[in-house]
C-alpha cells in the first residue's frame, strides 16, 4: 500500500509541477528507500511535501501519503482555495488505518473545512470540559475510531466555532429541504436545521447528525458498490426534479421560486397539500419575494447546468463550490469502492445531504414544514421503531424521484414502512405545515434582536441569554415582547449603552404553561391540525390544544418565509420526542450546557456508530438504539399527566388573542431584521445561546477582535463613581448595574462606617447598613483601608451576634484583602481564621496552610498565640487546657470558642466517665469544664448547679453522697452518655435564622 | 542563515518524519522543551531559530495539524531560550492542544511516551511561567491552566483501548499539580475514575506509575488521618519502587514514618541516617524516651518543614504515646521499688516528673492528661479522684499499638 501510494505520489509531483528543487532533498539521504525512481531525484516524502506546499496543493500530497485512495484524487483537489482549509482539517493524518477519515473529510466538503477553521480560530476559548468529554467518549467507539474523530474534528469545538457557521441563516438551513428527498436523512437534516439556533445546542446535532447517517449504515450499506456514475446521475437527477417541480407549480423553471419555494416539494406529494394552500395563499410579502428569487435563480440554474458556481451565493463555502463537484465525481465513488464498515454510508449520506443542501438553495420553507412531520410522528407511533419506519415512510411517496435515485438505500425502507403506516403518514404532514413556522417567526424575531447590528454585544448576549432560558414558543413570544418593551425603554431613557447588560439580570418569565405542552408534545402534537383531526381516529383527543396556534402561525408564516430561519423548539421539541438521551438534556431546563450534552449525546452516537455495520439495518435502527438507549414510551407516558393543564390555559380565548397580537406585532420588524441579517458579516452572528458567563469574551470578540486579551482592557473605564451624599442607606441586593446616583462615594462611606459604629441600634440595623457599604465599596472597586476596615467591623459584629454566615464572608474578603498587603488588624483576624478552621471546619489541611502562613510575628502575637494553644488543645483533646483558654480568650475569640464548648464539654464528660472511677465530684466537672464563672479555687455554687442540669441532659447519672455532694457515677453514666436534641434546632438548620432568638440577641 | 536555516529544517523533518512513522521514541526528545538548555540538538534549534527570523517558511511544507504543532513547539522553543518562560508555556500549550486533538485520532498507543513528555513538559514550563508571572506581580495561574490540559488529556486516555495504560501517568503528573497548587481535593475525583471505572485494571499500568500513585494517594491519606490506609499505600510505593532511586525512597520515608510512629512502629536509627531524615530523630527519641520536652522541642523546630509537607499534626498526635511511655517509665521505676503498690501511680509523681522536663502543667491538666491515656485505651486502669492516683491494670498497663492507630 505505502509503495503504491508512493507511486502515486510520485505520480502526483510530477503532475503538479514538482520542478521545484527540495530543499530537503540533499539533505536527507536517508529517506531514499522511499524514492522509486532514481531519477526522480530521491523526493522523498518531505522534499515532496514541500514540493506540494509550494504548489499551493499540499493537501493532496499528504491525503495521498496516507492514502492511496485518495491519491487517486488528487486531481479533484487542485482547487486552490480548497487546499487553504483543506490543508488545516485534514493536516497531519499519518495512519494509513484511516482513509475512511480522510476520506470522510473530503467528503462533507465546505462542512468540515469550516468548522475546522473555525475551530482553530476558537480554539482558546472553547470551555475545557467540552474537551475533556469528547475526549472520553471518542475513545469509547474504539473500532470506529477514525468516525468518531472526525466528529471531533468538526464537531465537538462546536460550542463556539459552530455559532459562526451557522449564523448564516438561510445557507445552511437549506440542507433541511433536503428532507423531503432522502428519508433516511431526515434526522440530520433536522439537526442541521436547528443548529442555526443554538449554538449550544449545536454539538448535540451535529452528532447525530454524523451518527445517524451512520445508523442508517444498515440500510445503506449496498451503496457500498455506488460507482461515480451514479452519482453524477443521482445528482443531475436531483437538479432535474428541482426544476421539474419547479416548472410543474410556476412556468418559469428555477427563477420564480417565490411562491415555489414552498410547492415545489410539496407539490411533489399530492397528500400534503390540504396543508400548504394556506401558505401559498398567504401573499409573500415584497421582502420575500425579492429574496427567493435572489436565491433561486442563482441556486437552480447552477444546479441544472450542474455549474457549481451557483454556490458561491453563500459566501460560507467558499471554497466549496469548486470543489463539490469534482468531488461528487471522483471523490465520493472510490471512496465507496475502498472503504467497508459504517463509515463510507456515512460518507454518502453526508455528501448526498450536502448536495441537496446545496441544492435546496434557498427552499427554506419545506425544511420547516418537512421538519414537523418527524416531530409529530412519535405521537401517532410511541413505539420508536415505528417511528423510524414512519421516517423513511414518509419522505418516500413525497419524493418518488428522489427513491429511485437513492435506490440502494431506500426503496427497503419504503417497503416496510409502507405496509404499516401508509394512510396515517399524509396528515401529519399537514399538520406540519402549519405549526413550525410561528415558532420560527418567534424566533426568528429573537434573533433578529439579537443579531441587530445596531445594538451592543452585551444586549445581544443578554437577549440571547432571555432566548435562552425559554423552553417553548410561548414563552418566547412573551419574552421577546418583554424584552422589546425593555430594549425601547431603554434606548429611549437613553440607558441602552450605559446600562450593564452583562450584569442586568433577565426579567422573571411568564408562567410556564407551555412547558407541559412543549415535554408532552409526542401526544400533543398529534392534534395539530384540523385536517388532520378529521383523519384521527374518534377515540383520541378531538380537542386540539395547538388548534388556536395553527390560525396564528398561518399569519407567521409570512414573516417566517422571508427569514431563513431555524427554529429552537422545533428542535427542541424533536429532540424530545427523538433521542431519548436528548429529552434528558432538556429536563435539565434550558441551561445550555454543553459538556453534560455532548456526553449523553456522544453514548448515543457511539452506540449508533458502533451497531449498525454488521448486519444490514433498515431505517429502524438508529430509532432503535435511542429506544435502547432509554424509553421514549416511558418518557411519553410520565408526560401525559402535564396535558390537561395546558390545554386549559392554551385554549383560552384571551390567550389566544394575546398570542395573535403578539405575533403580528413583530412582523414588520422581523422582515427588515431578517434582511439585515443576512447581509451581516457573520462575526456578529456567533454566540446564540451562550451562558452568561461568555458575555465579557463575547464584547471582546466583538469590539476589539479576537485577539485583544482580557487584561488589555481598561475596566478602570467601567467603574462606577458614586455621588450620592447620603450617609445611611438601606442594603438592597442589586437587580441592575448600579445608579452612580445612589452610590455614595468614599468620603460619604467612612462618615457612614463611623456612624455605624458609633450607633446604638440593634445588630440588624448594623448589618444592613454594613452591608450597603460593602456594596458601595465594591461598585466602585474600592479596596484599601476603609474597605478593611469596614469588613474588620462588621466581621466583629457579626462574631458578637453569632452570625457566622456574615462573619464568613467578611472574613474571606479580609482574607483576600490582606493577602493584597493592605493593612488591618491582620492578626486578630487570622487569630479567628485559625479558630474557625479548627473549631469548626476541621479541616486538616486547611489548618495546615492556615498554620503554615502565619509569619515569625503572627505567632508572636498574643492573639495567634491563644489560637495556636486552643487549636493544640482542641486537637489533643485537652479539656482542661481549652476551658482555661476559653476564659482567658482576647478580643472576640470567646464568641467563635462558645460554638465549640459544647462538643468539647461533651467529648469531656465521655472521656472523664469512662476513666475516673467511681465517682468524680460535679464541682469539679463544673470548674474543670468552665461552668463556673470564677476561678477555679472560688467554687461557684451557680456554676455547679449549671452544670449538673447540663450533665442531666446528657444522660449523665448523679448521685448525692453523705455530705450532700454531687457525684458523677461515671460508670453508669460512661454507656448512657448522648447529645441531646439542640432545643433552639430550627427546620432550616440554623438557629441563627430563627427570627425571634435572632431579634432578642440582635437587640442592643 | 544557511546553518540556521538548516538546523531548524532538521528538526522539521525530524519531527515530522518520527510523526508520521509513528515512532513514540524519537519524538518525544523533540518535545521536550525544558531539556533546550541541556540538549545540544535543540539548543542548537533554539539558536537557530533566534537566527532565522523566517522559519515560519519552513513549516509551510507541513501539513495542517502537523503545521499547528511544528508553529507553537518551535516558538515554545524559541521563547524558552529566550528566557520568556510565559510565552514559552502559552505557546507549548497550544502545541500540546494540537497534537492531543492528533492523539485522539490515533487507535494505537504509539504516542504515550511522546504524551508522557508534552505531560511533563506543560507542567514545568507552566511552574516556570507560573514563577515569571509571580515575579512581575501578575497572578500566577499557567499550572492550574496546566492541570486542566492533563485533565483533558486524562479524558483523552480514559477509554478502552490500548491507550488506557496511560492514564495513570497523567494522573500522577495532575497530583504533582494539585499538590503544588495545594487543590488536593479536585485529586479525589480523579481517584476515583481510577479506582472505580471498569475500564482500569489497577495491576495493567506500568509500576512506576503505580508506585507515584500510591505515593500521593498514601500522603492524602496523611492529610485525612487514615493511618493504615496511608501506611499500605506508603508501604506499597515503598516495596515497589526502584530501591536504587534514594530520593524516592527518601520521599516515601517522608510520609511513612510519622504513619508508622503514629501506629507505634519506630525506624531504626540506620534508616533515618542512610535517607537523612534527621529530622525525625529527635521525634524518636522523645518517643523512646517519653521526653515531651525533646518532641516539643522537635517540632518547633522543624515546624515550617512538618507545616509543609502536612506531617505536624501527625507528629503532634504523638505526644500522647510519650505521655504513655513516661508513665510506662515511672511505673516500671516504682515496680523495681515496691513491686506491690507499682500498679498505683500518685498524681504528685506525674506532675513532678514533668516538672523536671520544664513543662509547665498543674494537677488538673495532669489528670487530663491520664483521663485521655485511658480513653485512648493508651493505658488500662481507671483515675481515682479523690486520692489522686492512677491505678493501673495489673495486667498488660500498657498496651502496645501494634500497629492499630490510637484510638481504635
Amino acid at each position: 500500500m505505502e509503495l503504491e501510494s508512493n507511486s502515486l505520489e510520485k505520480e502526483q509531483v510530477k503532475g503538479a509541477g514538482q520542478g521545484q528543487p527540495s530543499p530537503y532533498a540533499s539533505a536527507t539521504p536517508g529517506h531514499q528507500p522511499w524514492t522509486l525512481t532514481p531519477g526522480s531525484a530521491g523526493v522523498e516524502w518531505n522534499s515532496y511535501r514541500t514540493d506540494n506546499g509550494s504548489v499551493e496543493n499540499g493537501i493532496p500530497s499528504i491525503s495521498s501519503y496516507h492514502d492511496d485512495q485518495q491519491t487517486k484524487n488528487t486531481a479533484a483537489f487542485q482547487d486552490g482555495r480548497n487546499v487553504v482549509s483543506y490543508a488545516s482539517s485534514v493536516g497531519a493524518n499519518t495512519s494509513h488505518d484511516y482513509s475512511a477519515y480522510i476520506t470522510n473529510q473530503n467528503s462533507t466538503d465546505p462542512y468540515p473545512y469550516q468548522y475546522q477553521s473555525q475551530y482553530y480560530g476558537y480554539q482558546h476559548s472553547s470551555n475545557d470540559s467540552s474537551h475533556q468529554q469528547v475526549g472520553v467518549v471518542q475513545n469509547t467507539g474504539a473500532p470506529y475510531q477514525p468516525l468518531s474523530s472526525f466528529q471531533n474534528a468538526s464537531s465537538y469545538v462546536g460550542p463556539t466555532s459552530y455559532s459562526s457557521t451557522y449564523y448564516n441563516p438561510g445557507d445552511y438551513q437549506t440542507t433541511a429541504g433536503y428532507q423531503p428527498a432522502a428519508a433516511g436523512y431526515q434526522s440530520s437534516d433536522y439537526n442541521n436545521q436547528t443548529n442555526l439556533w443554538n449554538d449550544g445546542n449545536y454539538v448535540p446535532h451535529q452528532y447525530s447528525n454524523y451518527s445517524l447517517p451512520d445508523a442508517n449504515a444498515g440500510q445503506c450499506s449496498s451503496t457500498a458498490t455506488v460507482d461515480a456514475a451514479h452519482y453524477q446521475q443521482q445528482y443531475g437527477q436531483w437538479a432535474g426534479y428541482y426544476s421539474q417541480t419547479a416548472s410543474d407549480v410556476m412556468c418559469a423553471p428555477g427563477t420564480e421560486h417565490v411562491a415555489l419555494t414552498s410547492v415545489s416539494a410539496e407539490s411533489s406529494v399530492p397528500d400534503f397539500n390540504p396543508g400548504y394552500p394556506v401558505v401559498n395563499s398567504q401573499p409573500p410579502p415584497p421582502g420575500t419575494t425579492s429574496w427567493g428569487r435572489d436565491t433561486t435563480s442563482s441556486g437552480f440554474p447552477s444546479l441544472q447546468g450542474k455549474d457549481v458556481a451557483g454556490y458561491s451565493q453563500n459566501s460560507n463555502w467558499q471554497n466549496g463550490p469548486l470543489v463539490f463537484a469534482k468531488q461528487h465525481g471522483s471523490q465520493a465513488p472510490l471512496h465507496f469502492q475502498q472503504t467497508l464498515g459504517s463509515t463510507p454510508p456515512s460518507y454518502a449520506n453526508m455528501e448526498e445531504q450536502q448536495k441537496m443542501a446545496h441544492a435546496q438553495g434557498s427552499h427554506v420553507r419545506f425544511p420547516s414544514s418537512n421538519q414537523v412531520p418527524q416531530n409529530f410522528r412519535p405521537a401517532l407511533n410511541p413505539l420508536p421503531t415505528l417511528e423510524a419506519l414512519r421516517a423513511s415512510k414518509i419522505q418516500i411517496p413525497t419524493n418518488p424521484r428522489i427513491a429511485t435515485n437513492l435506490a440502494l438505500s431506500i426503496p427497503k425502507m419504503d417497503k416496510e414502512s409502507s405496509a404499516r403506516d401508509a394512510a396515517s403518514t399524509p396528515a401529519y404532514i399537514n399538520v406540519s405545515s402549519s405549526k413550525p413556522s410561528s415558532k420560527l417567526s418567534s424566533h426568528d424575531s429573537a434573533e433578529s434582536l439579537t443579531k441587530q447590528d445596531f445594538f451592543p454585544p452585551s444586549i445581544r448576549a443578554y437577549v440571547e441569554r432571555s432566548f435562552a432560558r425559554c423552553r417553548d414558543d410561548a414563552q418566547r413570544l412573551s419574552n421577546q415582547n418583554l424584552l422589546k418593551e425593555i430594549i425601547t425603554k431603554a434606548s429611549t431613557d437613553g440607558t441602552l449603552f450605559t446600562l450593564d447588560w452583562d450584569t442586568e439580570p433577565l426579567f422573571p418569565l411568564p408562567t410556564t404553561s407551555f412547558d407541559a405542552r412543549n415535554k408532552g408534545s409526542p401526544q400533543t402534537s398529534v392534534s395539530l391540525s384540523p385536517l388532520h383531526k378529521l383523519r384521527r381516529s374518534p377515540s383520541r383527543r378531538t380537542k386540539s390544544r395547538w388548534e388556536p396556534v395553527v390560525e396564528e402561525k398561518v399569519v407567521d408564516k409570512v414573516a417566517h418565509l422571508t427569514h431563513v430561519s431555524v427554529d429552537n423548539t422545533s428542535f427542541n421539541r424533536f429532540r424530545t420526542e427523538k433521542v431519548s438521551d436528548v429529552a434528558r438534556y432538556e429536563s435539565k431546563g434550558n441551561g445550555w450546557n454543553n459538556t453534560k450534552f455532548v456526553s449523553s449525546q456522544q453514548t448515543s452516537s457511539n452506540r449508533n456508530v458502533q451497531r449498525p455495520a454488521k448486519k444490514p439495518r433498515f431505517s429502524d435502527s438508529d430509532a432503535v438504539q435511542n429506544g435502547s438507549v432509554s424509553s421514549d414510551s416511558d418518557k411519553d407516558q410520565d408526560l401525559t399527566k402535564y396535558h390537561s393543564s395546558a390545554i386549559s390555559l392554551a385554549n383560552s380565548p384571551e390567550e389566544r388573542k394575546k398570542r395573535e397580537h403578539r405575533s403580528k406585532r413583530f412582523e414588520k420588524g422581523q422582515e427588515r431584521l431578517a434582511e439585515q441579517k443576512n447581509y451581516q458579516p457573520k462575526a456578529l452572528r456567533q454566540g446564540g445561546g451562550r451562558n452568561r458567563r461568555s458575555n465579557i469574551p463575547l464584547i471582546l470578540k466583538n469590539e476589539d477582535g479576537p485577539k485583544r486579551a482580557v487584561e488589555d482592557i481598561d475596566w478602570d473605564s467601567f467603574t462606577v463613581k458614586g455621588t450620592c451624599q447620603e450617609i445611611e442607606k438601606r442594603y438592597l441586593r442589586l437587580t441592575s448595574a448600579p445608579d452612580p446616583s445612589t452610590v455614595r462615594p468614599e468620603d460619604v462611606l467612612e462618615k457612614a462606617l463611623a456612624m455605624v459604629q458609633s450607633t446604638s441600634k440593634n445588630y440588624l440595623y448594623k448589618c444592613d447598613q454594613l452591608k450597603s457599604i460593602r456594596q458601595d465599596l465594591t461598585v466602585q472597586r474600592i479596596r484599601n483601608e476603609l474597605t478593611v476596615k469596614v469588613y474588620e467591623t462588621h466581621a466583629r459584629f457579626a462574631l458578637e451576634a453569632g452570625d457566622m454566615p456574615e462573619y464568613n464572608q467578611c472574613q474571606s474578603q479580609l482574607k483576600t484583602l490582606y493577602a493584597e498587603g493592605i493593612k488591618g488588624c491582620n492578626f486578630e483576624f487570622s487569630a479567628y481564621n485559625l479558630l474557625c478552621v479548627i473549631l469548626h471546619s476541621s479541616n486538616n489541611r486547611e489548618l495546615l496552610s492556615s498554620m503554615g502562613r502565619l509569619s515569625p510575628e503572627a505567632k508572636r502575637d498574643e492573639t495567634v498565640k491563644h489560637a495556636l494553644q486552643v487549636r493544640s488543645a482542641v486537637t489533643s483533646g485537652n479539656y482542661v487546657l481549652f476551658f482555661r483558654l476559653y476564659k482567658k480568650a482576647p478580643n472576640l475569640s470567646t464568641c467563635i470558642m462558645d460554638l465549640h464548648v459544647e462538643k468539647m464539654r461533651y467529648e469531656a464528660v465521655k472521656c472523664m466517665s469512662k476513666s475516673y472511677r467511681p465517682t468524680v465530684p460535679v464541682a469539679f466537672v463544673a470548674q474543670v469544664l468552665g461552668f463556673s464563672s470564677e476561678d477555679a479555687d472560688g467554687k461557684d455554687a451557680g456554676g455547679v448547679e449549671d452544670c449538673a442540669e447540663w450533665l442531666r441532659a446528657h444522660g449523665a447519672t448523679i448521685t448525692v453522697d453523705g455530705n450532700g455532694e454531687m457525684l458523677l457515677d461515671s460508670k453508669v453514666t460512661s454507656s448512657g452518655l448522648y447529645m441531646p436534641e439542640p432545643e433552639d434546632a430550627v427546620a432550616h438548620g440554623d438557629s441563627n435564622l430563627a427570627v425571634d432568638d435572632f431579634l432578642a440577641r440582635a437587640a442592643p | 542563515m544557511g546553518d540556521a536555516h538548516r538546523r531548524v529544517g532538521d528538526f522539521v523533518r525530524l519531527f515530522s518524519d518520527a510523526f508520521y512513522s509513528q515512532e513514540g521514541s524519537s519524538l518525544s526528545p523533540l518535545l521536550s522543551v525544558s531539556s533546550s538548555s541541556t540538549s545540544p540538538f535543540l539548543l542548537s534549534v533554539a539558536d537557530g531559530l533566534a537566527a532565522f527570523q523566517d522559519w515560519g517558511r519552513l513549516l509551510k511544507q507541513v501539513d495542517g495539524q502537523l503545521e499547528d504543532i511544528l508553529s507553537h513547539l518551535l516558538r515554545a522553543v524559541q521563547s524558552f531560550r529566550a528566557g520568556r518562560f510565559m510565552d514559552a508555556y502559552i505557546a507549548f500549550e497550544k502545541s500540546a492542544n494540537a497534537f492531543l486533538q492528533e492523539f485522539r485520532n490515533w487507535e494505537s498507543a504509539w504516542a504515550l511516551q511522546p504524551l508522557y513528555t508534552i505531560a511533563y513538559e506543560i507542567r514545568v514550563l507552566a511552574e516556570k511561567a507560573d514563577w515569571e508571572l509571580g515575579s512581575l506581580g501578575k497572578n500566577p495561574e499557567k499550572l492550574k491552566g496546566a492541570g486542566s490540559y492533563l485533565m483533558k488529556v486524562f479524558g483523552a486516555l480514559a477509554s478502552k483501548g490500548p491507550k488506557r495504560v496511560g492514564a495513570l501517568h497523567v494522573t500522577c503528573q495532575l497530583f504533582k499539580i494539585y499538590f503544588k497548587l495545594g487543590t488536593v481535593h479536585l485529586c479525589r475525583s480523579i481517584i476515583r475514575s481510577i479506582e472505580t471505572a471498569r475500564i482500569f485494571d489497577f495491576e495493567e499500568f506500568p509500576l512506576r506509575d503505580k508506585v507515584t500513585y500510591m505515593y500521593y494517594t498514601g500522603r492524602l491519606e496523611v492529610y485525612n488521618e487514615n493511618f493504615l490506609a496511608a501506611e499500605q499505600k506508603l508501604m506499597y510505593a515503598l516495596s515497589h519502587c526502584n530501591f536504587r532511586r534514594e530520593a524516592n525512597i527518601r520521599m516515601i520515608l517522608k510520609y511513612l514514618i510519622p504513619v508508622k510512629l503514629s501506629l507505634g512502629i519506630l525506624p531504626t536509627e540506620f534508616l533515618i541516617e542512610k535517607y537523612n531524615l534527621v529530622e525525625y530523630t529527635r521525634v524518636v527519641q522523645a518517643l523512646k524516651r517519653g521526653d515531651i520536652r525533646l518532641l516539643r522541642g522537635a517540632l518547633l523546630e522543624h515546624e515550617n518543614r512538618f507545616l509543609k509537607s502536612g506531617v505536624y499534626l501527625v507528629l503532634e498526635k504523638l505526644e500522647l504515646q510519650v505521655y504513655q511511655r513516661l508513665m510506662k517509665k515511672i511505673y516500671m521505676l516504682q515496680r523495681l521499688k515496691d513491686p506491690s503498690k507499682a500498679h498505683q501511680v500518685k498524681m504528685e509523681v506525674v506532675v513532678k516528673a514533668l516538672k523536671w522536663l520544664e513543662m509547665d502543667v498543674d494537677i488538673d491538666e495532669v489528670e487530663c492528661i491520664m483521663a485521655i491515656l485511658i480513653y485512648k485505651n493508651l493505658m488500662k486502669g481507671y483515675f481515682a479522684h479523690k486520692s489522686k492516683v492512677v491505678v493501673l491494670s495489673k495486667q498488660d498497663p500498657f498496651p502496645k499499638l501494634n500497629g492499630k492507630p490510637v484510638g481504635a
